[in-house]
């Protein structure tokens, strides 16, 4: 009964939202500029809403609270990097919208293609935007899982979860361009907004009187869970902290899906006066860390990825199913609308920058079909990674940052007069890939502290520096 | 550089170096503000304190 109630509410959510979706792609027809770049006329409200959409993902309402539960004050980072990112954009991102509006650009790899006239390094950031997009929406499809899991009260196991995640994702994908992922985003960001606040406001105080005691209850279990440590502390000390929120925010604006969105702006005035009012929404996330904290002290004992279902199985347990419905519910769309706009950049990427750009989908039909073909890879992809590798949401999330974050030298030095050869930006990229395939490799996500992201990026700027200079003079002595 | 242009960079730095290496200075637990670990309130507060500095950046940029 309790599952039939919890379930019934999120599928309730779910088929209005996918309406609503398609409300606000009626009488648009979807050619591939209006289907990827919103035709370019997305205005103030509806671009904070879709850029918002990147924020109020699973990895937030899920992620930030396990990592408060399972780590504590490392999380705080989440809360740095996003208001680092719009500080970034504010400078960053009017001049990437000027040169695509000017040069017609559809995908995020477009900007490469066309800014250092290489059709190989367009196909080589879409293979690589492609491939860091998997763990990406392996997080959203793990954060479905798990919540079908607790709203079906043991009902569902996990590989049946998994694919009606997989199934639910694919179909709300082909149903809504990008408008309608930005339109859903409404809803979206409605119900979570619901259900941070019951699960930031209403649990802590339910059991504690209110966060402060909560966190007094934490302290009293766990001295020095809220302070972030020193240096000494390299799995998550302060050196940690900090590079992994530089580097996260230098990613942040990398994905395709990021790129399409400032395309898609209406102006710069549009793009600066989102980056300055942006920092607002990621104040949220303070509640975010207080239900961690809550369930820290109701519900002890979740290790490993288990901690990313913390305050979700405290309102299982205490709380009628309407409720659990509910928030499971805000969860559900905080996964879904985010992985449906991270499966058609992903797809989008490579149709466009490696199908068409070589020749091989030719016509506009061949192109919408092997978007949607690959659609439906990225999403086997990302069901196959969930099968192997358990891995915490915020986890998954830093693995796909390390690699796009690679193609922030590219993009800053895109925007400038004075461009490096393509070669130079393509050979930091590889080499950026290189380090981090080696630290994966040995499994250590860090060196002195610092996160292995920082080192690649390191690593890709010097090797950039010093092919710039070389590849010049090639292309100098070819020229001669 | 305008000086515009000047106003706007510094206004950026100023809360991008408060998120980062203000952090490593206050991470500290003490005075506890409203509940909040000293260090959880300084982030809090310039998440806040962002978008006014931001604001300024835009109007100087736009004058």
């Amino acid at each position: 009964m309790n599952a039939a109630i919890a379930l019934g509410i999120v599928a309730v959510v779910v088929v209005a939202t996918i309406a609503l979706g398609l409300r606000g792609v009626r009488g648009v027809t979807m050619d591939p500029q209006e289907y990827i770049v919103g035709g370019r006329r997305i205005g103030a409200l509806l671009l904070w809403l879709l850029l918002a959409g990147e924020i109020y993902t699973t990895f937030t309402f899920l992620g930030a609270a396990g990592w408060a539960y399972g780590r504590g004050a490392p999380a705080y980072y989440i809360l740095c990097y996003g208001t680092l990112a719009y500080i970034i954009s504010f400078f960053l991102a009017p001049r990437v919208h000027r040169i695509a509006r000017e040069r017609g650009y559809l995908t995020g790899p477009d900007f490469f293609r066309d800014r250092y006239d290489s059709r190989l390094l367009g196909a080589l950031v879409a293979l690589l935007g492609f491939v860091m997009l998997v763990p990406y929406v392996t997080l959203q499809l793990t954060g479905l899982q798990i919540l079908l899991q607790i709203a079906g009260f043991g009902s569902i196991n996990a590989l049946a979860a998994v694919a009606i995640g997989f199934f639910v994702i694919a179909l709300f994908t082909f149903v809504a361009g990008l408008h309608g992922t930005a339109w859903a985003s409404v809803a979206k960001d409605a119900l979570v907004l619901v259900g941070v606040l019951f699960a930031g406001i209403v649990l802590p105080a339910h059991f504690f009187g209110s966060p402060a005691g909560a966190m007094d209850a934490v302290l009293r279990d766990h001295p020095g869970w809220l302070t972030i440590a020193g240096p000494d502390v390299p799995a998550s000390g302060i050196t940690w902290v900090v590079s992994t929120t530089v580097l996260t925010a230098c990613g942040f604006f990398m994905w395709p899906q990021s790129m399409a969105a400032i395309y898609s702006a209406r102006d710069e005035d549009t793009l600066r006066r989102n980056a300055v009012f942006l920092p607002f929404y990621q104040v949220m996330l303070l509640f975010v860390f207080f239900a961690g904290f809550t369930a820290l002290e109701v519900l002890p004992g979740l290790t490993g990825p288990a901690a990313d279902q913390s305050f979700m199985l405290v309102v299982q347990k205490y709380y009628p199913a309407w409720v659990l419905g509910i928030i499971a519910a805000a969860g559900t769309l905080a996964a879904l609308v985010p992985a449906a706009g991270q499966l058609l950049a992903a797809a989008s990427i490579v149709s466009k920058n490696v199908f068409a750009d070589y020749g091989i989908a030719r016509d506009q039909a061949a192109q919408t079909r092997t978007t949607r073909i690959l659609v439906l890879v990225v999403a086997a992809l990302a069901f196959g990674f969930w099968a192997v590798e358990k891995v915490t949401l915020v986890g998954l999330l830093l693995i796909a940052y390390n690699g796009v974050t690679q193609l922030f030298p590219g993009v800053v030095l895109g925007v400038t007069a004075r461009r490096p050869p393509a070669a130079a930006v393509g050979a930091g990229i590889v080499a950026g890939v290189v380090v981090l395939i080696d630290f994966a490799a040995t499994k250590t996500g860090q060196l002195w502290g610092i996160n292995s992201g920082i080192i690649a990026l390191v690593a890709n700027v010097v090797v950039l520096a010093i092919a710039w200079p070389i590849a010049n003079g090639a292309r100098r002595t070819t020229a001669a | 550089m305008t000086s515009n242009r000047a106003v706007a960079v510094v206004c950026a730095v100023v809360p991008a170096l408060a998120l980062t290496l203000g952090v490593i200075v206050f991470d500290r637990l003490e005075p506890r503000i409203l509940g909040l670990p000293f260090v959880l309130a300084w982030i809090v507060a310039w998440v806040l304190l962002t978008p006014a500095f931001m604001w300024v950046a835009y109007r100087s940029v736009r004058a």
